[in-house]
């Protein structure tokens, strides 16, 4: 069973589909890898699955439960996780806060494992500073474990890469993998082909809001109508 | 922070205790200036749990003060009830007015809910004028005579600490960070599956109480209430300016906000009554270009000082 499917999505903004009859599967544990050209309804998609942007027509499906219509709140408490292209942590707020305003149940509890997440990327130290003072680099890690105290069955990551040092980067890729492991399904926006090439299973590539190819790494490369997609006629 | 609270507790404590005994041995004048100061913490301390810590600045807080001012007087004037069950009433009033107005209005952004709010207490002036068999009209609301300032003094007092209490509360619990991610980004907030529109609402309904029984307290005191003693603008300007004066989002920025700009009004209001609105207008200038955090948001925030300032 699928743990996402989108059956058929459609976008418009005024007169434009900034996504057009795109469909998708997802199955649990496996990470995926969604690819296009600048302006091709990416993350517009990400906010039509998270329910940041009410769809036009089409459906969505999580766990075989429809999420299309419910709030961005909703769907974030059944279970599907999301980062932003422009990062979006809480600057007035600690990271160790950031970690907390996620968290449910006992406080002391919420605060060990907030504390644990700061250390698996290396930020222990930072707990008590304010998030906006952070780097742009480990702003996105308090973004990445912000994600991941919420404990999602889907993680959404838009763009993991963009921005972050190489020795910061094979850290996210190595702990991305290791949700995989832990049975977590991962669909990720990316440019840098190397990370997307690497890391996934599967890619969808978008162009103009439509899905032109969908299939393992080594085909879409090959495939023209990716490179036309990307290259031009 | 152990220590700090050994300080800070037995510090609290005396000028508590200090307050509790003023009225046996201070002037007429003192105590009613010092009744003063108790409601302006009161309300600052009301606008900063929704504005200052989810960013919603309500431009009508006012008309909660205004809607408990008039439920009191027409309770204790017409229906013949004690002033504290009264009170009581007035909080309970402006809670549910704002239960009527936060449901559609918090769905709106920033600035609309600004408006809406603006909005809502010149609705409200405009309905307690033309009601005037219960209200009086715009002749006012007069109450049976009696002095229970000194009562009404400690009253008013309890509610200024219940109040910052609160905030306390709030504040030092993920719920009051909860209402902070608003402020900071509220589609970030929604993503991460906080239910922001119930903050909201729950933040909005919490600081109607206040000024809603500080307004039924303040119609006993004076014994006599109109449209336009009880719903100006400039009592909303007024808390707004405590507020970002002391620091939005703290435990005592309001407070103190409230206890220096009374005391400075105060003394430039004997002297110079002619420039009293112009210093208003150059301090909400001053603060926004200088420390638009206000006094403990910029030592917080420089200094790393907990939440609990």
């Amino acid at each position: 069973m699928a743990v996402l499917a989108v059956e058929s999505v459609t976008k418009s903004f005024g007169g434009v589909a900034a996504v057009h009859g795109v469909s998708f599967a997802l199955e649990a544990g496996r990470i995926y890898g969604l690819i296009g050209p600048n302006g091709s309804g990416k993350t517009t998609l990400f906010n039509c699955i998270t329910g940041l942007e009410p769809i036009d027509a089409g459906r969505v499906r999580f766990k075989d439960e429809r999420i299309d219509g419910l709030k961005p709140w909703r769907v974030a408490r059944r279970g599907i996780g999301r980062t932003f292209q422009m990062i979006r942590v809480f600057p007035e707020l600690t990271a160790l806060e950031n970690l907390l305003v996620v968290t449910r149940g006992p406080r002391d509890q919420a605060e060990r494992r907030g504390r644990e997440m700061l250390a698996f990327v290396k930020l222990e130290g930072l707990a008590g500073e304010y998030a906006g003072n952070l780097s742009y680099g480990q702003q996105k890690l308090v973004e990445f474990v912000r994600v991941l105290m919420t404990d999602p069955t889907l993680i959404l990551l838009d763009e993991p890469a963009a921005g972050v040092n190489r020795t910061l980067l094979n850290d996210l890729l190595a702990a991305v993998a290791r949700l995989r492991d832990e049975g977590r399904t991962i669909l990720l926006v990316e440019h840098d082909m190397k990370v997307v090439m690497g890391l996934c299973e599967t890619v969808f590539v978008l162009d103009h809001g439509e899905k032109i190819a969908e299939g393992p790494p080594g085909l879409i490369q090959a495939d023209e109508r990716v490179i036309e997609a990307y290259f031009g006629a | 922070m152990r220590l700090s609270r050994a300080v800070v507790l037995p510090a609290l404590a005396v000028v508590l205790a200090a307050l509790a005994a003023y009225p046996m041995v201070g002037s007429g004048y003192g105590v009613r200036a010092t009744l003063q100061v108790f409601m302006w913490i009161a309300l600052a301390g009301s606008w900063n749990l929704i504005s200052g810590l989810t960013g919603y600045v309500s431009f009508g807080h006012v008309a909660f003060f205004g809607a408990g001012a008039y439920t009191g007087a027409i309770l204790v004037a017409h229906a013949g009830w004690s002033w504290p069950a009264a009170a009581l009433a007035g909080g309970v009033a402006a809670c549910l007015l704002a239960l009527l107005i936060g449901y559609p209005c918090l769905r709106l952004k920033g600035p609309y809910f600004a408006i809406a709010m603006l909005g809502l207490n010149e609705v409200l002036r405009a309905l307690v004028s033309y009601f005037e068999g219960l209200t009086g009209g715009g002749n006012g609301l007069s109450l049976p005579t009696l002095d229970a300032t000194r009562a009404i003094y400690y009253v008013m007092g309890a509610l200024a600490v219940a109040v910052t209490a609160m905030t306390y509360a709030i504040i030092t619990s993920r719920f009051g960070l909860r209402l902070m991610t608003i402020r900071e980004d509220e589609v970030a907030a929604e993503a991460m599956g906080i239910d922001t529109f119930r903050h909201k609402l729950v933040a909005f309904l919490l600081s109607a109480v206040g000024p809603g029984i500080a307004g039924a307290l303040t119609a006993r005191d004076q014994g006599y209430i109109e449209p336009i003693s009880v719903f100006p603008l400039a009592i909303t300007v007024t808390m707004i300016v405590m507020v970002l004066f002391g620091g939005k989002g703290t435990v005592w920025g309001p407070v103190l906000g409230a206890a220096a700009l009374f005391v400075i009004q105060e003394i430039v209001w004997a002297r110079y009554p002619y420039v009293h609105p112009l210093l208003f207008g150059t301090i909400i200038v001053a603060v926004v270009l200088l420390m638009p955090r206000g006094v403990l948001g910029l030592l917080q925030l420089k200094y790393r000082l907990p939440r609990t300032i």
